[in-house]
């Protein structure tokens, strides 16, 4: 508590399912959380029983086996119970609801509940019905907070005194579809960053509006950011690129030429990323389409940290589920999931 | 029925507001007077203080009281109009009687204050033949209920958007006109041959506006609040093509069917009601409703906002920022708020308001849709469209009202003579029941609603008489509790917490 000077700040979020109701001194906390949870990683047994007995349910709905083995990772690193579920949505539309699951899994002893879904929204109705927490792990369109908090934990290792403010951070790629991009909106406007979201129009819709409207520093605590489909533009002096990956669904729903146009105008090769900063670094969520949003030769250059975004997702998810096991009944009264 | 010996009373906010008539649902209603209430009657467009006395079902007489007699009498209190209309609900009988029966929704109706209302035609099976009607009117029968219920027959076979319905046998059994509702007219082409047969027999199309292409996997109306949540966007566009082919196509129908009228219900956006308002200025037989949902909420509610949309204007007539104002309350992504066409932004609610003022909407229609549990405890993107809102629709425009941004008379005629005048401008119907004017006439029928603007009632499942009980005013507390409806001179609705609230 209050180590170095900073405000002692309480973890009281029952859930953690967007970035929106997260101040930036609860981000702080995340951070120096994760800091504490890489001093376990670096050990030679990367085990704490933090959470020993304590039981974690993965929920995907959605096949993604390195989000969930992150998870898997950083539960079992704190000594909690683990058991996977994998189910397709499609069994949702089949008459098995979402309630009903839920209310199984409570049965069942689940504490906390680490869930993926396809539909944007739904850990809100899972969290409306848990006894437990709800830890996202990216539902729909809409939101990936552990996605965005590795994220900004890779970026301040890479910066200054790991400070943000006025670093310029460029995202490119398919913004419209991207539950990454709109949470990193929420942490990167928190940090201070210079955000440039970048892609074909197409995969920007929306966007210009929802800039214009926080571009007169509107919501507290949040500044603006930038949208644009200007590629040179959004990477001219980036202390960060990072690419969101390309889905070829968007070409069958008339939203891109082909993957090859996509490639040569929106790829990050080596001739564009060296118009960022000569130390800028180079990221992606993954998994990765390599010479379609990102040139192979890039993915695997020494400015990229791909893989430290994997080794920090553990860390990240290991403060998570002890800053959410750590919540009380006391602060489970409030009415509202926010 | 004999006459009641012990007259019963209502007095204006003064605490002995008594209604219980004695009689039950259906039963006609015997003797009763209102003193020193608040008459409104949109016929003559009168409103004032008076009473009322209702003899064997007939309203014996409607005084105007004045001067001393008048006096402490407000449009604050007990308000009498006659009973409302509404062109736009779904009972789902037959075939989705979970989520509501014919009786479940005239209990609603009636709570609501509704004496006539008209259902639309996507049952199953959809009420594309005239045997489908004849299950409907015994359903209501059956009920018990004094309610007029109406109906609109399909306009394609099944409403699957290809061959027309059984169109003339269906007006023979007395459809109201003819809707896809649900879905829009598929075709330009098939609108086209639906105008022309509709307008021969003298009935009206009423269509669902909507650009199917342009909303496949739509969830929230594409915007700022849609783009934050990662909702996939449910553009304006889509409305406004939709209403565009309508008119078009309804202008070159007109030329070989002079009696081709169109309806558009639920019109929910800024630029769909200007076209609206431009084709009616061109002297176009078209007419259209808007909903109380869309006039009083708007898209941030499924951010978890709750103010009504005209506390989410700015100065300029802007939509404000949800977030900025620090204004999100709720639990977001609830899916009582999922609804089709969707909650827009709250300057389209101020357009809906607007044209609701100058005439440019003739009525407000309710779109009731009454969903099961199971069809709403789901994710967000799969819930069913729709809004429980037959119950709520005086308390959603009394909200206006006590705003200061609607009058009280309008608010009653939006819900009267206004729907009454669109079924009485389609040429079959024009001396009809259904077309009657709804106004607080000596010696016809008692048929009218008796609320309380100075009672306020909160919003539950248990309140609500819909089986629906998807309202996103669930929790709220809204003003106008009706204490009584009388439908045709029989009793359909009375408020008996008023008696044992009485002491």
């Amino acid at each position: 508590m209050g180590a170095e000077g900073s405000i002692a700040v309480a973890w009281n979020h029952r859930h953690l399912i967007d970035l929106d109701a997260v101040t930036w001194p609860e981000i702080e906390l995340i951070m120096r959380t994760t800091d504490e949870m890489k001093g376990v990683l670096a050990r030679p047994i990367r085990r704490v029983p933090a959470l020993n007995g304590r039981r974690v349910t993965m929920l995907f709905y959605e096949a993604s086996t390195r989000t969930r083995v992150s998870f898997e990772t950083a539960a079992r690193n704190l000594s909690a119970d683990v058991v996977s579920i994998a189910t397709a949505t499609s069994s949702v539309t089949k008459g098995e609801s979402l309630v009903d699951t839920i209310r199984t899994l409570e049965a069942l002893g689940a504490e906390i509940l680490v869930m993926r879904h396809s539909v944007s929204g739904a850990p809100y109705l899972a969290a409306d019905i848990f006894g437990g927490h709800v830890l996202n792990g990216g539902d729909g369109w809409h939101a990936h907070p552990t996605q965005a908090l590795l994220d900004l934990y890779t970026m301040r290792e890479h910066l200054p005194d790991g400070d943000l403010h006025g670093r310029k951070v460029a995202i490119v790629g398919d913004i419209l579809h991207s539950r990454v991009a709109r949470s990193n909106i929420w942490s990167l406007t928190a940090a201070g960053a210079d955000l440039w979201l970048c892609g074909p129009a197409t995969l920007l819709r929306g966007f210009d509006r929802w800039a214009a409207a926080w571009s007169g520093g509107a919501i507290p605590g949040h500044g603006r950011f930038n949208v644009t489909s200007d590629i040179d533009a959004a990477l001219r002096d980036a202390d960060v690129v990072m690419a969101l990956r390309i889905q070829r669904e968007r070409m069958q729903g008339g939203l891109l030429p082909s993957l090859r146009e996509y490639a040569a105008r929106f790829g990050l090769n080596a001739e564009r990323v060296a118009l960022a900063k000569p130390e800028a670094i180079v990221m992606h969520p993954g998994p990765m389409n390599e010479g379609v949003e990102i040139a192979p030769d890039v993915a695997v250059s020494g400015r990229a940290v791909i893989t430290e975004q994997v080794a920090n997702g553990v860390a990240v998810r290991m403060a998570l589920l002890y800053l959410l096991a750590g919540v009380h009944e006391t602060a489970r009264t409030g009415e509202s999931i926010r | 029925m004999s006459p009641k010996p012990d007259a019963r009373r209502v007095g204006a906010r003064s605490g002995g507001r008594q209604v219980h008539l004695g009689p039950e649902v259906g039963q006609v209603v015997g003797r009763f007077e209102l003193e020193g209430a608040w008459l409104v009657d949109p016929v003559s467009g009168r409103e004032g203080p008076g009473e009322i006395v209702v003899t064997d079902g007939l309203l014996e007489s409607v005084v105007w009281l004045k001067g001393t007699e008048a006096a402490g009498v407000d449009d604050k209190g007990v308000v009498v109009a006659p009973g409302f209309f509404d062109l736009h609900a779904h009972f789902r009988e037959p075939g989705f009687e979970d989520a509501e029966t014919i009786a479940s929704g005239s209990a609603a109706a009636a709570h609501g204050g509704y004496t006539s209302v008209a259902l639309m035609p996507n049952t199953s099976p959809a009420l594309d033949e005239p045997g489908v009607m004849e299950r409907i009117r015994s359903a209501a029968r059956a009920g018990g209920s004094p309610l007029e219920i109406l109906a609109f027959g399909a306009v394609s076979a099944g409403r699957a958007g290809d061959q027309l319905s059984a169109m003339g046998e269906l007006a023979d059994a007395g459809v109201l006109g003819f809707s896809d509702d649900g879905a829009p007219v598929r075709t330009p082409k098939l609108l086209r041959s639906a105008l022309l047969y509709a307008g021969m027999l003298g009935l009206p199309v009423v269509d669902h506006a909507e650009d199917s292409e342009l909303t496949a996997g739509a969830e929230a109306h594409e915007g700022y609040v849609a783009s934050v949540m990662g909702l996939a966007g449910w553009p304006a566009a889509a409305e406004v093509n939709a209403v565009s082919r309508d008119l078009a196509v309804l202008e070159d129908a007109l030329r070989d069917e002079p009696r081709a009228r169109l309806h558009l219900a639920h019109v929910s956006t800024a630029a769909a009601l200007a076209l609206v308002r431009r084709a009616k200025a061109a002297g176009l037989p078209v007419t259209c409703d808007v909903t109380p949902h869309h006039l009083a909420l708007a898209d941030e509610w499924i951010a978890g906002a709750r103010r009504w949309s005209w506390e989410a204007l700015g100065a300029d007539g802007t939509s404000r920022d949800p977030w900025a104002d620090g204004a999100l309350h709720a639990t977001p992504y609830n899916t009582a708020l999922r609804v089709n066409p969707p909650l827009r932004t709250p300057a389209d609610a101020a357009a809906c308001l607007a044209a609701l003022l100058d005439g440019t909407a003739d009525a407000v229609a309710t779109d009731h849709a009454p969903h099961t549990v199971v069809d709403k405890e789901v994710e967000f993107g799969l819930a069913a469209n729709g809004i429980s809102g037959i119950e709520t629709a005086l308390g959603v425009l009394l909200a206006l009202v006590d705003a200061g941004r609607l009058p009280l008379a309008r608010a009653l005629a939006a819900l009267t003579v206004g729907p009454a005048g669109v079924v009485a401008s389609w040429p079959r119907l024009a001396t009809t029941p259904a077309a009657r004017r709804r106004g607080l006439t000596e010696g016809a029928p008692a048929d009218l609603v008796v609320f309380d603007r100075a009672d306020r009632w909160r919003v539950t499942p248990e309140a609500l008489r819909s089986k629906g009980k998807n309202s996103p005013l669930l929790g709220r507390d809204l003003s106008g509790r009706v204490l009584l409806t009388v439908a045709g001179g029989r009793l359909a609705y009375e408020d008996r917490e008023a008696d044992s609230t009485e002491s």
